[in-house]
């Protein structure tokens, strides 16, 4: 038997409550992906030390390594357990409730505008390579490519909203979608970056959320469950923890507290966690 | 130059994989460009705009892993995808380790194994008896961890496994050491010549740790539950436990811990005591010296002095050890520092045999000795979330673990009580065990450290000294690093005591009146 | 010496039942540990555990283990031999011209999927009785056609298992105990009757069927006077890496190798017989039915032997999954829902698309083959999405529930250790570990057919119900 350590408090109402039905969609070292039959939801199972997300459970567990879990492996809820075919049982039993809280805009700005600026600098010296930021030379022309059209696209997003041209700013984000290397594209993590900001009560931006809902209408078609699925959650204000502390941190944080939320966030996935970060600096920006 | 293509449908690779398996790709010798992305519309218009698309790419779906190579040759590209492959299989290898047997049932696990000799039960109290009789049926002894097992259930196992001649620990039997290897929550000790049965789990583990100490060691430590020496089960598994010991060569002394017994078991373990070839050393906490003395045992009222009982009955020099007397400079020192209104202690315990141990050092020199574990029910707590004068608080009993990991894992429980704790200022000293060994917290004194730096800041705030003991139990050869674990606390600003007895006397003697 | 006192000496070596850190704590002692995979005995039902604990008192443990022990001889010992093909209303114990047989545990019209009820609807049509679909549908609800499972007429039906008078059977006879089994042709491609397809290029097939195909077969055997050992046959197969459910290519090879030599002899035009061979050779399949009967034949010779827990019969319905147990002789169903089979599907289908578990072909998995073989199968791993040591460790966890294996059909990748036979209730019920079967995936609307193939397991209430009713009988 093991223990979850803390989840997202709707997931867990579902398997003390409900009867939960999936199967095991994909499986990596540290995350389990389960696919919930009812509705087609995804649903992840994550190690400790990975940060609380929207539709997952932390669980008491280093890996996933030698759990002997497949992909397509029953998952089954017997209130309060959670049972991967006969290989894994997850009790709720002390399990902390989390919920995506996105913190307020601040009503003064002047932290805010400060620490975008640190954020900045500190991305360019330690950002992942993101694709966004530069366009990228290798010598690889896929990846050039590739560099291209994410730098393209996302500043002609960013200008159409800074327009509010709206209707032509959603072409230029479902053109994001899916656009990237990695399991979630490059395209995806900076729109969610970006509909982080736009879920920001108080923010001016903040009548943007109906932007956020339109994008997504076209995205299922256009990247893959597991991204998508951190898309559609992004889109209603539910992001990981990481990201509503840098949030947080942002807005009234000191300098220090600030990289730390910020070097948690750049820790994400490959260059997830610098693309998701762009995202975030340019909604921001376009409160200016 | 020729460009093949690979599509493997429903694959997900996580980002950082992904990414070297990329870049490993495209650094294969014969590789002129590799691609590996998944198949979404978007990335296919980049893989269009490189004059790379193939018809098999343009059916892709967005689960789907597109790998495309370009080569100098089609052999060369299938060279590369079997290069390629490699890389993908190799990490799918290193996750499924070795593939080992595996057993749903006892019968079939013996079956494979018939090697095995004991089996540890730690399932849900209501399927528990059922596993136990099946591994007493397959001639296995059993430790069974599990609580909630009916009485009757306790009896039917014990009887067969009596039958059986196996040992039948439990229910409710969290620690043992068989053989040198410890079972469920023990500590790493050495390897001597006492042996112990005991009914109580924290119990039987301070006294190893003690004995550990003071430099002697133990062949076995045979748990038996709680309620083996109830009049209704009447001692079964500590009368087997005594005899097996007793015709164990390696052992030289026995030591018993337990709480009181029933009358009618006491008698037959007393009588057992009179008969044993063995010195006997019994510690029942709150027991009665005289009729111990009278069967030919050693009676011990605490917990140190069992085990330096039993140290030296095994032949250790006394005047070589370090008992460890109590710091009586300290205890002025503290009692100068506590106002009139700080009369009381509270003593917040993981460990239940710790709790008792310090409740009935109190109860020597105070009436009014409150605890959720009194046997007394006057003076048992009305409400366990409210402390009454003296209070010790066990907090792996029944009202605290309901459906809650035992505190000796997760702390929480006891971290919220003693910030409430602290701020009463009628309380003069909080008293508390940190349990390390195998099964416990990996850092309990760091748990509750920045609760403690609190609490001591707040009070020095409204001027009043706020006095807390922790007594750590464990040995250097546990894995928590029990120096490191004394330092954290002694850098608090608490008071480090050096065993379960030291620790009930530091608080007792602080806030004891007119001597 | 005592047992305690051997304990002390001896190197402690620990069966460790619940929490996992216990065993780690061991094995950094180095102490030797075997984790158990354990889930509450039925789940945790009281009832259940109760009758579990029953059927293990010392009492009736033996008798249990005596009828077991005859049940799976039985299995094992059966020598099913193919003696013929013929049309159902000439062979088939209790057919008539408005009977339709189907798949699974009794079912009426009205509760039918949409795969059986255009299976039954094609059936009607092409046996005469309705002009068209619509009408066949009136036909079927009216009450004049007899409905029953084909389990209960000696038959297996893969699929809706529809079975009309008309159409061509295999007979399969036991040279061991003299019982004999049927089953249908195989189809062969997907839009066929058995998945609910039922449109004018499905009823001209099993016309062709019964005019050509069925009689050249017929008549081929009327020239083999041994018969084909099938037995022999599927054991063969399994060496060739079929599992002879989801994977039928080496014994479909070998069937029609078997057959070819009088299919030639016949007196059918060489035209004709090119039609039959092109036929065969249009899918593996094939082959698919001979095997299920093979394990109707085993089986049947294994039900109602009194306090057995052996199961028999495994089936579905598209409706229910029913299961029949050898110690509860007679047609006893026990049933739960009909569970989605999960797996790879058709382009263009999705899981939503798909029709409930459905089929007798299930009774493979009951003789030990199908998904309890998948070790021998490598090459359809990625059908049932997994890899060689997924298969490898499903036919090992079959183990667990089984009694034992048959040496007569082999797994060579297993060191050639026999296919596990005899599904025991009691260790089903105990371990929580359902049977696993391959099976293809039906379109759940009437008309369309296979969309793809998967793995499922049973509901376990059927074998709940089973356990408990098992407990009330036993002698």
């Amino acid at each position: 038997m093991r223990f979850a350590k803390s989840g997202d408090g709707d997931f867990i109402q579902r398997i003390i409550h409900h009867k939960f039905h999936g199967f095991v969609h994909s499986t990596f070292n540290r995350t389990i992906n389960i696919q919930c039959l009812d509705r087609g939801d995804l649903y992840t199972l994550a190690c400790k030390g990975i940060d609380n997300a929207p539709n997952t459970l932390i669980i008491d567990l280093d890996h996933f390594e030698e759990t002997d879990i497949w992909v397509n492996d029953v998952v089954s809820s017997d209130h309060p357990v959670l049972l991967i075919a006969n290989k894994m049982s997850i009790t709720m039993n002390g399990v902390k409730n989390w919920n995506c809280e996105l913190p307020k805009y601040p009503s003064e700005a002047d932290v805010l505008i400060m620490n975008v600026s640190t954020m900045k600098q500190y991305i360019n010296l330690h950002g992942n390579n993101s694709r966004i930021e530069r366009a990228f030379k290798s010598g690889n022309p896929f990846d050039d490519e590739m560099s291209r059209m994410l730098h393209e696209r996302t500043q002609l997003l960013v200008s159409e909203l800074q327009n509010k041209r709206i209707s032509t700013a959603i072409t230029h984000a479902t053109s994001l979608i899916g656009l990237g290397p990695g399991l979630t594209p490059a395209g995806d993590d900076f729109l969610v970056g970006l509909f982080t900001v736009f879920n920001i009560e108080n923010n001016r931006s903040f009548l943007h959320q109906s932007f956020c809902e339109e994008v997504v209408l076209h995205a299922k078609a256009l990247t893959n469950e597991i991204s998508y699925m951190a898309l559609a959650k992004a889109a209603v204000g539910q992001v990981r923890e990481s990201i509503s502390d840098l949030m947080e941190a942002l807005f009234r944080g000191s300098e220090e507290e600030l990289l730390l939320a910020l070097d948690r966030v750049l820790a994400i996935g490959s260059t997830s966690g610098t693309d998701i970060a762009l995202g975030i600096v340019a909604g921001l920006e376009m409160n200016k | 130059m020729t460009v093949q293509v690979l599509v493997k449908p429903n694959t997900y690779i996580d980002s950082v994989s992904l990414m070297s398996l990329s870049t490993k790709a495209n650094q294969i010798e014969i590789v002129e460009q590799a691609i590996i992305a998944m198949g979404t519309e978007m990335n296919k218009e980049v893989i269009r705009n490189v004059g790379l698309m193939t018809p098999e790419v343009e059916s892709a779906k967005t689960s789907d892993l597109v790998i495309i190579v370009k080569a100098a040759s089609e052999e060369l590209c299938e060279d590369a995808f079997e290069s390629i492959n490699e890389l993908l299989t190799k990490k799918k290898d290193s996750s499924k380790g070795k593939s080992e047997v595996k057993y749903s049932t006892i019968t079939s696990a013996v079956h494979g194994t018939p090697e095995a000799n004991l089996a540890i039960i730690a399932v849900n109290g209501s399927y528990a008896p059922r596993e136990a009789r099946k591994a007493l049926e397959n001639n296995l002894h059993v430790m069974l961890f599990s609580d909630n097992v009916s009485i009757e259930d306790e009896i039917q196992l014990k009887t067969l496994a009596q039958e059986k001649g196996l040992l039948m620990m439990g229910p409710d039997c969290g620690t043992a050491i068989i053989g040198n290897v410890a079972l469920c929550f023990a500590n790493a000790v050495r390897k001597g010549n006492i042996g112990i049965v005991g009914a109580s789990g924290t119990g039987s583990q301070e006294v190893t740790v003690r004995i550990h100490e003071f430099g002697g060691g133990i062949t076995q430590l045979i748990g038996t539950g709680g309620r083996d020496l109830s009049e209704e089960v009447g001692g079964i598994m500590m009368l087997a436990g005594i005899k097996a010991l007793e015709e164990d060569d390696a052992t030289k002394v026995i030591v018993l811990v337990s709480k009181p017994p029933a009358p009618s078991v006491e008698e037959k373990v007393l009588a057992q005591i009179k008969q044993c070839k063995k010195p006997v050393v019994v510690w029942f906490v709150g027991g009665n010296e005289e009729k111990v003395t009278q069967a030919g045992g050693h009676f011990a009222k605490m917990s140190k002095e069992a085990a330096l009982k039993a140290v030296l009955l095994a032949g250790a020099d006394e005047s070589k050890l370090n008992k460890r007397a109590l710091n009586l400079p300290l205890i002025e020192e503290v009692r100068a520092k506590l106002n009139p209104q700080q009369k009381y202690i509270r003593g917040l315990f993981s460990g239940g045999t710790l709790c008792d141990e310090a409740m009935h050092i109190a109860m020597e020199k105070f009436d009014n000795v409150y605890s959720n574990i009194q046997r007394d029910p006057e003076y048992r707590l009305k409400d366990v979330r409210v402390s009454q004068d003296h209070t010790f608080i066990d907090f792996g009993d029944d009202q605290f673990t309901q459906g809650k990991p035992h505190p000796m894992i997760d702390p929480s429980t006891r971290i919220e009580r003693f910030i409430q704790e602290a701020k009463d200022p009628s309380v003069g000293v909080i008293v508390m065990d940190f349990v390390l060994g195998f099964g416990a917290h990996e850092d309990p004194v760091g748990a509750m450290l920045p609760a403690i730096i609190e609490a001591k800041q707040a009070a020095d705030e409204e001027g009043r000294h706020l006095e807390i003991i922790g007594y750590i139990l464990g040995t250097e050869l546990d894995s928590q690093n029990i120096e490191g674990q004394i330092n954290k606390l002694l850098a608090s600003g608490a008071t480090h005591a050096s065993s379960s007895q030291n620790a009930g006397l530091l608080a007792r003697e602080f806030v004891v009146k007119g001597e | 010496m005592s047992k305690i006192n051997e304990l002390f000496t001896n190197k402690l070596n620990v069966i460790n039942v619940g929490i996992e850190n216990f065993r780690d704590d061991l094995l950094k002692q180095n102490a030797n540990v075997t984790h158990l995979e354990w889930t509450p005995p039925g789940r945790g039902n009281p009832e259940l555990i109760a009758a579990l604990d029953k059927l293990e008192d010392p009492s009736v443990t033996d008798k249990i283990e005596a009828a077991n022990k005859e049940a799976v001889e039985r299995i094992i010992n059966s020598q099913p031999v193919l003696i013929g093909f013929d049309q159902a209303i000439n062979v088939v114990p209790g057919m008539t011209k408005n009977t339709i047989l189907h798949a699974g545990p009794p079912i009426t019209w009205e509760r039918m999927n949409g795969p059986m009820k255009g299976a039954v609807t094609g059936a009607i049509v092409f046996e005469g009785l309705a002009p068209n679909i619509e009408e066949a549908a009136v036909l079927a609800a009216s009450g004049e056609i007899i409905f029953s499972p084909c389990h209960e007429h000696n038959c297996v039906g893969s699929m809706a298992g529809v079975t009309s008078a008309s159409m061509f059977m295999h007979i399969v006879e036991n040279k061991t105990y003299g019982n004999i089994a049927y089953t249908n042709l195989s189809e062969q491609m997907s839009k066929i009757l058995r998945m609910g397809a039922n449109d004018e290029s499905v009823i001209q097939r099993l016309i062709w069927m019964r005019d050509v195909l069925g009689p050249i077969l017929r008549d081929a055997m009327k020239l083999n006077p041994n018969g084909i050992d099938l037995r022999l046959m599927l054991s063969q197969a399994l060496h060739m890496g079929d599992e002879c459910h989801n994977r039928n290519v080496a014994g479909t090879t070998l069937l029609i190798q078997a057959l070819t030599p009088y299919i030639i002899q016949t007196n059918f035009t060489v035209e004709q017989k090119k039609e039959v061979f092109e036929f065969v050779s249009s899918s593996d399949y094939f082959s698919g039915p001979t095997w299920m009967a093979l394990c109707k034949c085993a089986l049947d010779a294994a039900h109602g032997i009194e306090n057995s827990t052996i199961v028999t019969t495994m089936a579905r319905n598209g409706v229910e999954f029913g299961i029949r147990v050898s110690g509860i002789a007679g047609n006893v169903w026990f049933t739960g829902p009909a569970q989605q089979v999960i797996g790879p599907m058709f382009a263009g289908y999705k899981p939503e698309d798909s029709g409930l578990d459905i089929g007798d072909s299930a009774i493979t998995e009951t003789y030990g083959i199908g998904g309890f073989a998948m070790a021998t199968a490598p090459a359809i791993v990625s059908l049932v999405g997994g890899t060689v040591d997924d298969a490898i460790s499903y036919t090992t966890k079959m183990a667990e529930i089984t009694t034992t294996e048959n040496p007569n059909v082999t797994i060579p990748m297993l060191d050639f250790i026999g296919i596990p036979t005899g599904i025991d209730i009691q260790k089903v019920i105990q371990t929580g570990i359902m049977p696993i079967i391959n099976t293809a995936i039906a379109h759940k609307d009437a008309g369309i057919g296979m969309i793809g193939a998967g793995i499922v397991n049973p509901p376990i209430e059927a074998f709940e119900q089973a356990l408990l009713a098992l407990s009330e009988n036993i002698k």
